[in-house]
Order: structure tokens, then sequence, then C-alpha cells
């Protein structure tokens, strides 16, 4: 059938007929073809700040001040001229269109950070619900902390961690929650996943994984913590009736309540914590029903179990997501990979916990084919970052989208080794939350591009002075807009080494491209956006 | 891989060693370790090979790592008492004059039973003052199983545990599973 790209065509398409049942979405976002952040505007008179990212559902663009003390939040808004004469699209753009403020109005600036801690610039979840957002503050990391109070050895330490629950329309804060003497990953966002109103916080340090609710009300309440003991009340439970053992010496102060305090809670010497009990007792099921003949069973515990029993005993937890509200996907290594930068090199694990059964549902190394598989066919459960986020459902994924898997299987069968592309695909697991943009420019069946310069996943990269293209994917050589990062002029000095950014908004075709060096000069930034 | 070749090592020394042992022991004279070692270290070895032809049920054992003289046992908690259903992991060590001196067991899961401490030390007649040369790593895993069907509650090392099982056993009996449901699962 013809099919015309023409707007005009499409629109009279689509009011004389009706997609195919389930494919209404999927045809209108067939109009971002025409649409396209085509016009760059260049040096723009913009606030020193430092730019997060626009919210999951395009209503705020987050921002912090400078000195990493203040968030600032911003409403985008929508810039329209119009003009008389006829020859419109050669008119030159009115001036106001080179300010930062034509594009987004302030709502507010609200202090996070006081006494000595620092916004973490690259940490921000957005509870889209009831557009709630988490932020995170803390002092500076030591780095040869001393392991006390059953913190374990080798991993930094941070004096004081404190999470922000934020009320976006307005910027008050609800809630706090303060995390002392422990590490969290915050960078990226690692340490912490939300997932509809469950907050998971991974306690490095303490090597618990505390689960919290954002209540509608504004408050964070602590749900359970995993880790020494699995169930809510495990501790207590343990408490009363090891009092009545009337054994001397067992004072222990209970610890159970929502207080934030999780520095006195001493781990009972030798015993296995709780979640090591059910790892251990679940590979030991594992190894034990493998086998029938009692020799060769226990011939197999030997070498596959009792030799590796205390690698696994000294696994430690590094990142949690969840699957879904009872589900957590745990990644388990060996202490010195929990803080590295990169650790493609460390053995891994990977663990899926049920929080209310308590139990582990399955156990795969970081280069189990299975797990691969399961990966590659069902990749977008491992993207659920909630079960009601509607556009979500649009990141376009190698299990949902024909292209992005005809890329992978090329990589997959470019490289040289399988168990190492194995190894690299898990290592991208348990994903970071909400690091997707969810916008249209990324659909691989709406545009191609060039994934090493740009792509949904939020992150710096460093820039290169060839502009990124996007090019139509129904039309192969028809290039729709392309985003140069540097200046307009082109960049003279090629030495100093680029970073720049980009800040897809969620629906509008608008996006901020922000390119700075290293040292601490202004950033350049830039405005595309469709006229 | 690396554990049979450290028991070869382990064995040579056994063998070199053996005299040297025999012929410095009248005199007295505390020797290197090295020879009491790989003395016990060949019981040990014995006894694991015994253990691994003719395992008992229910329980199994084995050397952590390369180290010959930590093992690391499991015990299925037996049906019908309540510890069913639950998985123990028990700290064996050996010392370096085992079999003269009895192995010391302690258990690393949590477990409401009136013989073990709340660090889990473990009170067994065979593992103290009972303890004979003659007894093997399979017969103390026999022992160890036997704690969960038959509580020695007259000579507790947990004294209210102990007397919670001679007055209400099946009070008792529900804490015990309680606490195998929670931690030993």
């Amino acid at each position: 059938m013809f099919r015309s790209n023409n707007v005009t065509a499409r629109i009279f398409e689509r009011q004389i007929s009706s997609p195919a049942p389930g494919t209404s979405v999927h045809c209108a976002r067939r109009f971002y073809e025409n649409i396209v952040p085509c016009h760059t505007i260049f040096d723009i008179e913009c606030p020193d700040i430092l730019f997060r990212k626009f919210s999951d559902d395009g209503q705020y663009l987050i921002t912090f001040s400078r000195n990493h003390q203040d968030l600032v939040v911003y409403r985008p808004t929508w810039l329209s001229y119009s003009c008389r004469e006829q020859d419109c699209p050669d008119h030159d753009l009115p001036s106001k269109a080179n300010k930062f403020e034509s594009f987004f109005t302030q709502l507010y600036s609200v202090t996070l950070a006081c006494s000595g801690e620092l916004i973490c610039k690259d940490f921000f979840l957005y509870s889209e619900k009831n557009q709630f957002g988490i932020f995170a503050s803390s002092t500076a990391q030591i780095h040869d902390a001393p392991a006390v109070g059953g913190a374990i050895q080798g991993i930094p330490s941070i004096e004081k961690i404190t999470f922000h629950l934020v009320r976006l329309e307005d910027g008050v804060i609800l809630d706090e929650r303060v995390f002392c003497n422990d590490y969290i990953n915050l960078a990226h966002s690692m340490g912490v996943f939300l997932y509809d109103d469950l907050v998971a916080i991974v306690s490095l340090r303490y090597q618990r994984i505390h689960i919290l609710q954002i209540r509608d009300s504004g408050n964070l309440v602590d749900v359970r913590s995993i880790g020494e003991y699995c169930r809510e009340d495990d501790e207590l439970f343990l408490n009363s009736s090891t009092q009545c053992m009337s054994i001397p010496g067992r004072n222990r102060n209970h610890n159970v309540g929502n207080g934030p305090d999780h520095t006195n809670q001493m781990p009972e010497g030798s015993f296995l914590s709780g979640l090591k009990q059910r790892l251990l007792s679940f590979i030991f099921r594992g190894i034990w029903n493998e086998e029938d003949d009692p020799t060769m069973r226990m011939q197999c515990l030997k070498k596959k179990f009792y030799f590796h029993f205390q690698d696994y005993a000294d696994l430690v937890i590094w990142k949690v997501q969840f699957l879904d509200r009872h589900h957590l996907l745990i990644k388990f290594g060996s202490v010195d990979g929990g803080v590295a930068r990169n650790t493609d090199n460390h053995p891994a694990f990977f663990a899926v916990y049920n929080m209310e059964t308590t139990e582990i549902i399955s156990f795969y190394q970081n280069s189990a084919d299975e797990l691969y598989t399961l990966f590659e066919l069902f990749c977008d459960h491992f993207h659920s970052s909630s079960k009601n986020s509607f556009y979500m459902n649009f990141l376009s994924t190698h299990s949902n989208n024909i292209h992005a898997l005809e890329q992978l299987r090329c990589n997959k069968n470019k490289a040289s080794s399988l168990p190492q592309f194995v190894k690299k695909m898990l290592s991208t697991l348990p994903f970071n939350c909400q690091s997707q943009s969810p916008s249209p420019y990324f659909d691989h069946s709406l545009f191609r591009y060039d994934d090493k310069l740009i792509s949904a996943t939020d992150r710096h990269r460093q820039s290169t002075d060839h502009p990124i293209k996007f090019i139509s994917r129904r039309q192969p050589n028809i290039l729709k807009f392309k985003i140069k990062p540097g200046p307009e002029s082109g960049n003279a000095d090629t030495r100093t080494k680029k970073i720049s950014s980009f800040l897809f908004h969620p629906i509008l075709p608008l996006a901020i491209s922000v390119q700075q060096t290293l040292f601490l000069q202004p950033a350049v930034m830039k405005i595309l956006k469709r006229i | 891989m690396s554990s049979s070749s450290s028991m070869m090592m382990m064995m040579a020394a056994g063998g070199g060693g053996g005299g040297r042992g025999g012929g410095g022991g009248g005199g007295g004279r505390s020797w290197p370790s090295t020879t009491s070692v790989s003395a016990s270290g060949k019981r040990i070895q014995k006894e694991m090979a015994e253990l691994s032809m003719d395992p008992p049920p229910d329980c199994s054992a084995g050397p952590k790592g390369d180290n010959l003289y930590h093992w690391v046992a499991t015990l299925f908690g037996p049906p019908g008492t309540p510890y069913e259903g639950g998985i123990f992991f028990l700290d064996i060590t050996f010392p370096s004059d085992y079999p003269f001196k009895p192995p010391k067991v302690v258990f690393k899961t949590r477990i409401y039973h009136c013989n073990v401490d709340s660090a889990g030390n473990v009170s067994l007649d065979i593992l103290k003052d009972g303890w004979s040369p003659a007894l093997t790593i399979s017969k103390v895993l026999v022992a160890l199983r036997s704690i969960f069907t038959n509580p020695d509650a007259y000579k507790p090392l947990v004294q209210g545990i102990g007397h919670l099982y001679l007055a209400d056993r099946s009070k008792h009996d529900e804490l015990a599973a309680e606490w195998t449901l929670r931690f030993a699962r």
C-alpha cells in the first residue's frame, strides 16, 4: 500500500482510516518523523547551572546550582512567534529565542544540601505517579575507613548520605532519610532502584538492601532490610526468643523501628547472614539434586560446593534492581569489585530473590549462557521500572525492536569469543534505574543513529567534532536532523578533551546539548528545536 | 584441580616426614609442625576417602578450598523433627594433633537447640571427654545428626531451651520449627 511521508497526507490518512488494532500509538509516533528538532540555536544565554535531565513525563527540567547546594526546577515551555510575510522560513528568529528563559520557566529553587553536604549531580529518580523526586546529597567519602560496627573491609565510607523526597510541583521537601558512615553508590543512581512506590537502597558497607516505600502522604517508610535478616521481624523474633532463653550478656539494643540509625547493628559473630544462608542452601540443594548416587554426589559436592564454600560465603551484594514488586535481581561479587569502576574482570553472580517468600529463585554466574538467552529474549522484563509508566514501553530494546536485535546479532557475530561477549552483555545487569530516555528520537524503528555517539542511555560522552546524524529508518537515504556538539564556528582547539551530554525532552521535539571541557570552563549550551 | 595437587603435595610430605616423626616422638622433642600436620593430614585424607565411599544419609562434608583442616558439613533437618526442611551448615576444624584431639564443630546456621549455644558451639559428649581416636568424621556426622532427633535436655548448653523441651515439648517444637523456617531455609 502506498504510504506518503508527507505530513498533510498522513493527517488525511489518519482521518479516513483507523490503524490496525493495537498499533494506534505506533502510528501516532510516526509523526515524529515529520516533526524533528532540526533547528539548532547556538550561544544560548543560560544561567550557570548543572543540567540533570527532564523528568520522564516531560513536566520538569531538573537542574542543580553550580555550587551543588540547590535544586533548581524549570518547566519546559514552548516558544512561539508569528510573522506575516510570505517567506516565513527565511526570517531570523526573534532575539528572545537566544534566551534560556524563553524555553524554560523557573518554578523554584530550593536548598537541599547543607552542613558540608553536596548534591550528587548524577542522582535523580522520579516517581511519576505523584510527581515526587528523590535526590541525594552526601559528604566526601573516606577511602581508608576502618571496618567497624559490622561493616565489611575494603569499602569506603561516607559520613552522611541524605536522600530527599521532594514534591516537584512546588519544591516542598516532604521527607528525608539519612545513612551515616555508610557507602551507597550514588553515581548514575547505581545503588538505588525505584519501582512503583518501592525504593531499594544498597548499603555496600553494611551489606543490606533497604526497602523503603514512598507513601502518597509523602513519607518514606521502612518496609524491610534484607541482608543480615530476611524477614522484617526476624531480628525482633530473634531477640524476643533468645531473651526467654536467658543467656547472660545478650543485652543488645533493639533496632527494628523506622529510625535511620544503622550503625549499632552488630552481626552476631560467625553465623551466616540471612541472605547468605538462603543462597548457600539454594546452591547446595541444586548440586545435591544433580546426582542420585551417594558416592558420585559426594564427589560432586566436594568439587563444586565445599571447595568454593568460602568464596560463596564471602560474596558481597554489589547492585540490585526490582524485576517486579516481589522479585529482586541481585548481583554478587568479591569485595574489590564492588566499588571498582570497571567490574568486567571480576567474577560475579546473579540471583533472583523473592523478598516476600525469602526464597532464592535462581542463581547464575556472569558467564551463564542461560541467563544471556533470557536477557536476549526478554530484555524488557529487566527494564521494568514501573508497571504503569506507559511510554517506557516504547524504549527500543533488542527484544522489542527488530533493528536493535539485528545490531545485537551483528555485535555477537563480530565478537571474538562468545563467553566474553556474554560477560560483557550481562555486565549491564542489574540496570541503572531510569537511565533510558523515553524520547521518540531514540526509537530504532523511526530513526537510525550511531549508538557510539549517542543513545537513549543517560551518560556523558567524549564528544567528537563530527555531527551526529539521525537518519530516517523508512527512507534510508534521508537525513532527518543532525546534532553538532561543538560551537557553531567549529572548534579550533582540538587538544582539550570535551565531554558532551544530551538531554532530550521525552515528548516535545526539543533537546539540550551541553558540552564541557574537563576543566571548569563555562559550558557551551545549545537548544535544538523544531520551528 | 588445585585441591588435588595440594593433596598430592600433602601426601608426599607426609610419607617423607613420617619416619622423622616416629623417631623423635620418644624424645619428647617438639618437631616442626609439618611432621605432625602431615600425619594428621594422612588420617584426614583417609577419613575423607571413607566418607566419600560410604556417606551417612542426609549429610555431607568436605574441605573448604584446599585446606584439609577446615571442613564444612551440611546436615538436612531430619523429617518428623521441628528441624525438617532446614539445611544446616557447620564448620569443622581439625586440630593439628588429630585424631588425638577431637575436631571443633560450630554451627554456621542459627538453630534453636538446647545443645547449641548462641554462638553456634555444640556440646556433644564425643567431641569432648567422650572423644576417642578411633572415632571418625563419619561417626561425628552421625552423632550430630542424632542431636536433631534426640536433644540431650538433661545436659543442656542453653538452660532455657532445655527446660522448655522437658516442660512444654509442643511449645519447644513450635519455636524450633519457626527458627528453622526463618533462619535455616
